[in-house]
């Protein structure tokens, strides 16, 4: 029998080196994703999953497709500028079986104030609540906003003032 | 040479004569040379690796315009933010700070429930000393260099090509490393979901036409989104007038998000 080579605990090793090489190799091939880009590190295809994860919020125009009138109307009030999902709820969830989803501003002020209660944090051109007090100060703790202000239209000209002011 | 140890020869400074002096100077520069070229190379190569925009999009730039004056707090983006992404409870892709100046100049700052449902008056107490108070929408800068996209060990994060930062979730292992690495806290980890998640600039609804929700929400124009590379749009407006500041451009991020009247405490 032969005698065994001095060198083969070096051949071993080698032998393992390579097997594992050779396994890394074959695990790493089999788990980069097919459309990986090389350049920039990533999977090509998150970019299409990402685009086609299903838009909760469909922005005014697509309020318009059902509330045309109230649209046109709109367009002359001072709330104009408001994007109709943030106080009627989003498109996809504003009717949930056949109820409004969002907190009607007929049963709380909750809405109105959240944009117009006095913040000295707010810019000092802006409509806040309770502003100018001696038109305010006869209203009590639970008078609704939308009593004398349209949610739509809250402007009040100097008339609508005189006639709000008696109606308490 | 000179014997100051018996048996031990010293060389000493005054003993080398110019020319020794000379080819040692040679020699260092030459050193030196050779290990920046071959240093160099090597790590211009990888620096910025799986960084940065490497695919720049020729049609689309997007950059995101935050106007501090304008902003009025009332949380409507925080709101139309969690319903189109579905962020779960306490956990915020964008969300509002109200910054409350002094007249000693002592900075207070909070963020109650990150202003999703806006914010209580301030109690008179910190209301009589006040100097300046506004508030501050914050969310991910969408960085030029983002070091999140960086730390990443799986590439489940990256810029894309129009200049999101996106997370791609089926990839991502949810080891919370970018979390970590964010320097404006603008990640976080979804215990829903089990990975990091973040804001995407509503990259679904950006690729179908529209503007991000949190912009479409807001009611007097503090945010904005648009196209650089179109300069009708009104964030290359904005920018064209030079007024902005990014916040923390001490940490070489470069954000394409950008702040209009941005008090300098504001971090």
């Amino acid at each position: 029998m032969a005698n065994p080579t001095p060198y083969s605990h070096l051949y071993r090793l080698g032998l393992v080196l390579i097997t594992g090489l050779v396994l890394f190799m074959m695990i790493m091939i089999a788990q980069t994703p097919a459309s990986w880009n090389y350049e920039v590190w990533y999977r090509g295809d998150a970019l299409v999953e990402m685009k086609s994860i299903p838009i909760v919020y469909g922005g005014n125009e697509s309020c318009v497709e059902c509330h045309a009138d109230e649209d046109e109307e709109m367009a002359e009030y001072a709330h104009k500028l408001l994007n109709c999902e943030g106080c009627h709820g989003p498109l996809t969830l504003h009717v949930q079986d056949g109820e409004k989803t969002a907190d009607a501003v007929g049963k709380s002020d909750w809405q109105c104030l959240n944009c117009h209660q006095a913040q000295i944090s707010n810019p000092l051109d802006y409509p806040q609540f309770p502003g100018d007090i001696s038109k305010h100060e006869n209203i009590k703790k639970n008078t609704l906003c939308v009593k004398c202000h349209a949610p739509h239209d809250p402007a009040l000209s100097e008339e609508d003032e005189d006639e709000a002011m008696f109606e308490f | 040479m000179r014997e100051l140890i018996p048996g031990v020869n010293v060389t000493d400074i005054n003993d080398i004569d110019s020319k020794s002096r000379r080819e040692f100077v040679k020699k260092a520069l030459s050193g030196s040379a050779l290990m920046l070229l071959v240093y160099a190379p090597g790590a211009a190569a990888l620096h910025g690796r799986g960084t940065g925009w490497k695919q720049m999009s020729t049609e689309h730039r997007y950059a995101y315009v935050i106007d501090i004056h304008a902003c009025i707090g009332w949380g409507g983006c925080i709101r139309a933010c969690k319903q189109e992404n579905h962020v779960p409870d306490n956990m915020f892709r964008t969300w509002l700070e109200r910054y409350v100046i002094t007249e000693d100049g002592e900075v207070y700052v909070d963020s109650p429930d990150g202003g999703l449902k806006g914010f209580p008056p301030l109690n008179d107490e910190i209301q009589s000393k006040t100097s300046i108070s506004f508030f501050v929408p914050k969310m991910c800068n969408h960085c030029e260099h983002p070091p999140c996209v960086q730390v990443c060990p799986v590439g489940a994060t990256f810029k894309s090509p129009e200049g999101f930062v996106l997370i791609d979730h089926a990839h991502c292992i949810g080891c919370a490393y970018c979390v970590q690495a964010c320097p404006y806290g603008a990640r976080f980890y979804n215990t829903e979901i089990g990975k990091s998640d973040k804001c995407s600039w509503c990259y679904h609804r950006v690729q179908d036409g529209k503007s991000p929700v949190c912009v479409e929400a807001c009611p007097t124009g503090a945010r904005k989104f648009g196209d650089l590379l179109d300069p009708d749009s009104d964030v290359a407006k904005i920018l064209a007038g030079r007024q902005w500041a990014v916040l923390k451009p001490e940490v070489f991020t470069s954000p394409t998000c950008f702040y209009i009247s941005l008090p300098h405490e504001v971090v």
